[in-house]
């Protein structure tokens, strides 16, 4: 980014400005650029006969990529994210909307409430599914009670748990993105728009839903590949049978023990993360995740 | 919002202080002298290896405190004892196949004998097996087997071994260790191979074959598969003995079933990591479980096969069915070993595709 | 604004409810006698003497919070620091150094934990409090450093200016205006890296060491062996008193003018 403040100050007065810079280029530097760039070299390396790395160069990680096994745990981990995002998108996206209509006193409080759980071990809160999921648990009770279903379904280790374990842990940081877009929303406009006559549906998709749309799309950013990561909800939930791309990831660095494997994985998946960031500044024209608090 | 954070925060520090506050247990320095005696063993295993009253009474005992740290998969501890360089932990506790790669790479130490006076109660059965064939580094602790688990009640047709788990009628609800080797050797003993096999064909067809029992599988899970058979979440199951032992103490009419086609063995050890800190103080934790009363208790506690013979007659009745090997077993008895990098990798790639078809 | 419907109200509601209940859930199965989840065999406090004797979940939780302690405060004074000079002192690089600190927390964790994995076996800093603390560290600055930066952005250059003006230096004014201004967003920054290193699995499992058992790596085991109540207890105590203290301050925050 060039300059555009009006008041640049001058040469001579920067040192301490640089100062405060130092930390977060060297932490950057040392903590996030270095590890990413090793990351990338040991993809290129050859693994080394029972433990570490030969240092020649070859392809073959990245060709390994394309056995139709590892392609289809890419396929399958797409899907699932999609599911998932499509689903997070739609109950958090309305939260968050009508959480920013709200007075600012019930606004505080539910941001509260929402930022609560995040002091609980998240795990904690997947075992509480389980403990839903269970068979002849809670959910299967309260089903067979009212005559919905005949016996237990058996949901705890399904792909639906994993689904819905995926869109709990995840849904917050779409409602915050949604939120702190639509926070900033003028509501004078939609007031306008409603007295020049459009409906509330009219007013929502030509104005409010227009302006939030960052927020939306940086929930997605947010939830979208991370949900390929979460190899633990399918684990715990799952009962291992959903592969994600994170569980490969996983079992390649601890039990296959192939780091060169897991690390073009690894960059693979950074480079889909790094597209949606691309693509949500292309068709945002921000630069910044909103609501990445 | 403002006053929330901040007060939130304050409540932050006051914790950590509070944290702070805690008697930290390691003791300071951890010099080299020589003649101070040990005051802290860092033990490295699983989580729950251990009943609690036996840490506590080495403790009290010795005087050395505990430090009882925990790995999930043995081969994320022997990465993390390669970085250290065998130093830091004082007894790691392990699989066999893990244990013989530590040993080849140099991270464990040989036993000093003059030093485990009770090293006369253990089970020639479990010694000098593939992993350290003089038994110069490790100290047996606990053996297992992979057995067929299943509810009568719950089963229509009784299971005799592997090949029985294929049938239409468990759809969806077997459970099974989450043990590659295990998993896919499964299936070359169905279709009678080793589970060693280095025969990148016949692993192959283990793989298809596995493909036909995706159906079947409602859980993948290496810890833990006895509470889902007991809470009815699955009705039949592969399990490791402890598993076994805990499942049936829990629901005696569970029925338990040695494989016909093979039984696959293992066992755990411990052994003293090269640069060990204090490896007098390992010493005498490995000493203090081979007395019988301590191993007895330590068995009944972890439900693996007993590998303290002389521990076997203070195991309480109602337990020693469970922690001793039935009569004749060693002889179709196989352990799964290390094998090369080709095969390995094959066998990893099998059961991502398997347990990708079990997904769906 | 008016709501003309109360059914927002009742979704904000009913999706906060649903957002509760397993926490619920586990805070009740803490007070179960059995041991399994399946069935409620009673009330029972056993469970909590038993979490306060066991040394070794009380070892977790310290190392626990001492380490998300640190780093937040490192991410606390890395990222502000950055998010202040950046908006005032231009360089070229700065956008690719934003975009670079920020990754951590857009990119799966499980990246994050093969690559300081094997980074720091690399450059042979060993696993433990230091390794974890860097590696956290670095996931909890873009919390900070985005909060703080929004801030900034959103607030009046002209005080600043005033300041300096009136012959304020940089770090004057910076001391006397800037900061002040930006306590809110550098306390939520710092409150929301707290949480998330509290929380953190998976970089956790690759990084610990012998006396850094954490809290999480420590439930995630029990998870995959069998959890007993005892979880469920502490889960429980760590919920209470933050609830409390949040109900609290919330309470306080009410009865005065309210400051968002």
């Amino acid at each position: 980014m060039k300059g555009t403040a009006a008041g640049r100050p001058r040469r001579g007065k920067n040192l301490p400005l640089l100062l405060m810079l130092l930390p977060i280029y060297l932490t950057t530097l040392l903590l996030v650029a270095g590890p990413l760039v090793y990351m990338l070299l040991l993809s290129f390396l050859t693994r080394a006969e029972g433990w570490g790395v030969h240092y020649v160069f070859t392809l073959d990680n990245y060709l390994k990529i394309l056995q139709p096994v590892y392609l289809n745990t890419f396929v399958q981990s797409l899907k699932l994210a999609l599911l998932c995002t499509t689903l997070i998108a739609l109950i958090g996206y309305p939260f968050g909307y009508f959480m920013a209509k709200l007075p600012p006193k019930w606004r505080g409080l539910f941001s509260f409430l929402l930022i609560l759980p995040f002091w609980t071990s998240s795990l904690m809160r997947l075992y509480g599914w389980m403990i839903i999921f269970r068979a002849n648990g809670i959910l299967d009770k309260l089903l067979m009670a009212a005559s919905l279903t005949a016996e237990p379904l058996r949901l705890l280790y399904t792909y639906p748990a994993v689904a819905v374990g995926m869109v709990y842990v995840l849904t917050p940081f779409m409602i915050y993105s949604v939120y702190s877009s639509a926070e900033k929303l003028d509501w004078g406009l939609v007031e306008a728009a409603r007295d020049l006559g459009a409906t509330p549906l009219q007013a929502f998709f030509t104005i409010s839903f227009k302006l939030t749309l960052p927020g939306l799309l940086s929930g997605v950013v947010l939830t979208f590949i991370p949900s390929m990561g979460l190899f633990f909800i399918a684990d715990i939930l799952g009962g291992n049978k959903v592969v994600l791309v994170g569980s490969v990831i996983q079992e390649q660095l601890l039990k296959t023990r192939n780091w060169p494997f897991a690390a073009a994985l690894s960059v693979v998946l950074m480079l889909l993360t790094t597209l949606l960031i691309y693509l949500y500044r292309r068709i945002t024209k921000v630069r910044d995740l909103e609501g990445l608090i | 919002m403002k006053k929330i954070l901040s007060l939130l925060l304050l409540l932050t520090l006051g914790l950590a202080l509070l944290a702070g506050c805690t008697p930290k247990t390691d003791g300071g320095g951890d010099g080299d002298g020589e003649p101070a005696p040990p005051t802290r063993l860092n033990l490295y295993t699983w989580e729950g290896m251990f009943p609690s009253e036996v840490l506590a009474e080495f403790e009290q005992r010795t005087g050395i405190a505990v430090n009882y740290a925990n790995f999930d998969y043995g081969e994320n501890m022997l990465t993390k004892l390669q970085a250290v360089n065998g130093g830091e932990y004082d007894l790691v506790i392990a699989d066999d196949y893990i244990i013989e790669m530590a040993i080849a790479q140099g991270l464990a130490q040989p036993l000093d004998k003059a030093q485990l006076s009770n090293y006369g109660n253990i089970n020639p059965l479990y010694q000098g097996q593939f992993y350290d064939p003089g038994d110069l580094y490790t100290v047996p602790y606990g053996a297992g087997v992979q057995t067929i688990v299943y509810n009568p009640a719950a089963v229509t047709k009784p299971i005799a071994g592997y090949a029985d788990l294929w049938d239409a009628s468990l759809k969806g609800m077997l459970g099974v260790v989450g043990n590659f080797r295990v998993i896919n050797g499964m299936a070359l003993k169905v279709l009678g191979q080793s589970y060693n096999t280095e025969d990148l064909v016949q692993i192959r067809a283990a793989g298809d074959k596995l493909l036909e029992l995706a159906p079947n599988i409602r859980l993948i899970k290496d810890d833990n598969l006895q509470d889902d058979l007991v809470m009815g979440e699955i009705n039949a199951a592969v399990m490791y003995t402890s598993q076994v032992t805990m499942a049936k103490l829990a629901m005696p009419e569970l029925e338990v079933v040695y494989p016909a086609e093979g039984i696959g063995f293992g066992i755990m050890a411990g052994f003293i990591p090269s640069q060990a800190p204090s490896a007098e103080a390992a010493h005498l934790f490995l000493n203090y479980l081979l007395e019988p009363e301590v191993a007895a208790q330590c068995f009944e506690w972890l439900g693996y096969y007993c590998t303290t013979e002389a521990a076997e007659p203070y195991i309480a009745e109602e337990f020693r069915s469970f922690l001793t090997l039935p009569e004749g077993f060693s002889l179709e008895m196989e352990m799964i070993q290390n094998i090369g990098t080709e095969a390995m990798d094959l066998h990893a790639e099998i059961f991502t595709e398997f347990k990708t078809a079990c997904g769906q | 604004m008016k709501n003309r419907t109360p059914l927002p109200n009742l979704y904000l509601a009913l999706i906060t409810l649903i957002t509760y209940l397993p926490i619920f859930l586990v805070i009740v199965y803490s007070f179960n006698a059995g041991r399994l989840s399946s069935v409620w065999e009673g009330f029972s406090l056993h469970w909590y003497r038993d979490l306060l004797r066991d040394r070794s979940m009380l070892e977790a939780l310290r190392n626990s919070v001492i380490l998300a302690t640190a780093s937040s405060l490192c991410a606390g004074a890395v990222g502000t620091l950055g998010a202040v000079a950046m908006t005032r002192l231009h360089l070229r690089a700065n956008g690719l150094v934003e975009y670079l600190s920020t990754l951590p927390i857009m990119i799966p964790e499980i990246v994050l934990g093969m690559v300081f994995l094997s980074f720091f076996s690399l450059i042979g800093l060993p696993f433990g409090m230091t390794a974890l603390i860097a590696a956290h560290t670095s996931f909890c600055i873009p919390y900070v450093f985005m909060m703080v930066k929004a801030r900034l952005a959103g607030m009046d250059k002209s005080y600043v200016e005033a300041a300096r003006d009136l012959g304020a230096g940089e770090l004057r004014a910076f001391y006397d205006i800037t900061l002040p201004l930006m306590r809110p967003a550098i306390l939520s920054g710092m409150l929301l890296s707290f949480a998330m290193s509290l929380d953190d699995v998976v970089i956790s499992m690759f990084l610990s060491n012998v006396n850094t058992n954490t809290l999480p790596l420590k439930i995630y085991t029990q998870l995959r062996t069998g959890v007993t109540p005892k979880t469920n207890a502490l889960c429980a105590l760590m919920f209470g008193v933050t609830l409390l203290f949040g109900l609290f301050s919330f309470l306080i925050g009410r009865s005065k003018k309210y400051d968002l």
